[in-house]
């Protein structure tokens, strides 16, 4: 359930609400924590369920030490008003058959808070391509047909490449088509339960592999801004290295600690 | 504990596979994983012992076993957990940080600054303390986790001394007697543990 930090809610009529989903390589968390850093997005409460693995730390966009001390959980839920966009970020794994029950439940908030659309940012395992996914992008699309009209000629325009169906039977090219996403964790489940429940998502994933995702999360955040244009270019020169995303304090460390000197 | 007369008030028990074999329904009340206990002196003041881990499907219900499903806010919150200094993630390797060290986690409900460091990003707590941090933080409970890093598994007099800042601390200030006497407690506790783990007797 939501929980204001504050005395009450905040009405998020009319916003845009980015969410990512635990996928390989983190790829869509990394990218929110760009986004909340970038934006310098404020927290405006939590997404307190049973479905997720507790964690607590420090603040994870801590810029000086006057904010360092504040606690940040395992779900949070930060926005940025002038630009009407929320973000809901996860920092941890689900507990065993419980991520039907933490869709459900964000569903159920999503259409009782009257978001405009949600966008959820995955990933896929990139050795799950085919021949045509291996020569292509590797940014791909799906939208519900409840944000279709709104929004397909807008992504039609922008040449993006929709998710391609595959046959529910690999073997058998003649048997029912299906959306599948492996290594996309709850993107699934999430896109289906929003068609069903004409819920108007988009899905932006990208095909990874597990590594330094940061540069996967830092394509990804670009593939998202030519649709949402949340940020703008330092100078109209297209040769101009990229946008200005700012990396979160938190980001040092990812692959352990210092080693021993006497190793070497 | 050394310190008041403590009284048991409660028992949970609960099996998961770090438990052991045996079932929750055939724990003897001497095995309960966690206990609880009241000072005589000062009913207000509980604790809880928790000697078991506690799974992560079993975290939320012992949070609402515990502090029902809405905690009051004038509960005052204090959790000591120990980790191994190799979770602690800095620029230098683990074998060159000073341990046992303490460092702290707070609501934003408590005011009262932690008598150590607090816990450096990119660091994290989990496990129960870490659920109960959470609980605190979502319904504006004043709490904070005092997280030591030690390089032993088992109980030593450092280790246990590492949590002396928190015994100054508002809430456990009265609770601990003086020091000397404390020093002494410890150091039988230490004793023990020693001659049982020498293989040679």
């Amino acid at each position: 359930m939501f929980v204001p930090c504050g005395e009450s809610g905040p009405d998020l009529s009319g916003y845009t609400l980015l969410m990512p989903a635990v996928s390989v390589g983190n790829v869509g968390q990394l990218a929110i924590d760009l986004i909340i850093s970038t934006l310098n997005m404020s927290k405006i409460g939590y997404f307190y369920t049973d479905c997720l693995v507790p964690v607590v730390g420090n603040n994870p966009y801590a810029t000086a030490e006057e904010n360092s001390t504040e606690l940040s959980i395992n779900t949070e839920v930060y926005s940025l008003p002038s630009k009407k966009l929320v973000a809901l970020q996860l920092r941890s794994i689900f507990i065993k058959y419980k991520s039907k029950s933490f869709c459900e439940k964000l569903l159920s908030w999503v259409k009782s808070s009257n978001c405009a659309k949600v966008i959820v940012l995955s990933s896929s395992h990139s050795y799950h391509r085919n021949d045509l996914q291996l020569r292509s992008t590797p940014f791909r699309y799906l939208v519900t047909p409840s944000l279709q009209n709104t929004v397909q000629n807008q992504l039609m325009n922008l040449n993006w490449e929709e998710m391609e169906k595959s046959p529910r039977i690999p073997e058998i090219n003649d048997s029912d088509t299906c959306i599948r996403i492996p290594g996309g964790g709850i993107t699934k489940t999430l896109y289906e339960e929003s068609c069903s429940r004409e819920i108007p998502m988009a899905v932006l994933l990208k095909f990874v592999s597990e590594g330094d995702n940061i540069p996967d999360a830092l394509g990804l955040v670009e593939y998202l801004n030519e649709w949402l244009h949340i940020i703008q270019p330092r100078s109209a020169d297209p040769t101009t290295s990229a946008l200005p995303w700012k990396m979160p304090s938190s980001w040092k460390l990812l692959f352990g600690s210092g080693l021993p000197p006497a190793l070497f | 504990m050394n310190s008041g007369v403590w009284e048991e008030v409660g028992r949970a028990g609960l099996w998961n596979e770090w438990c052991g074999a045996k079932a929750a329904a055939d724990l003897a009340p001497a095995e309960a994983s966690c206990i609880f206990y009241r000072l005589r002196s000062g009913p207000s003041v509980l604790l809880c012992q928790c000697s078991c881990y506690v799974a992560e499907d079993q975290q939320f219900p012992w949070l609402e076993k515990v502090f029902g499903s809405r905690p009051r806010r004038d509960v005052q919150v204090t959790v000591l957990t120990c980790r191994h200094v190799t979770d602690y993630k800095s620029p230098e390797s683990p074998g060159s940080l000073p341990t046992p060290f303490l460092r702290a986690l707070k609501t934003r409900a408590e005011t009262e600054p932690p008598g150590c460091p607090p816990l450096e990003q990119p660091n994290i707590a989990h496990d129960l303390p870490a659920a109960v941090l959470s609980f605190c933080q979502v319904w504006k409970v004043p709490a904070v986790l005092y997280l030591c890093y030690t390089d032993v598994m088992k109980l030593d007099l450092l280790t246990a001394e590492a949590f002396r800042p928190a015994l100054s601390s508002q809430s456990l200030r009265g609770l601990a007697q003086d020091v000397p006497q404390s020093r002494e407690c410890l150091k039988r506790l230490a004793a023990t543990d020693e001659v049982q783990s020498n293989i040679y007797t």
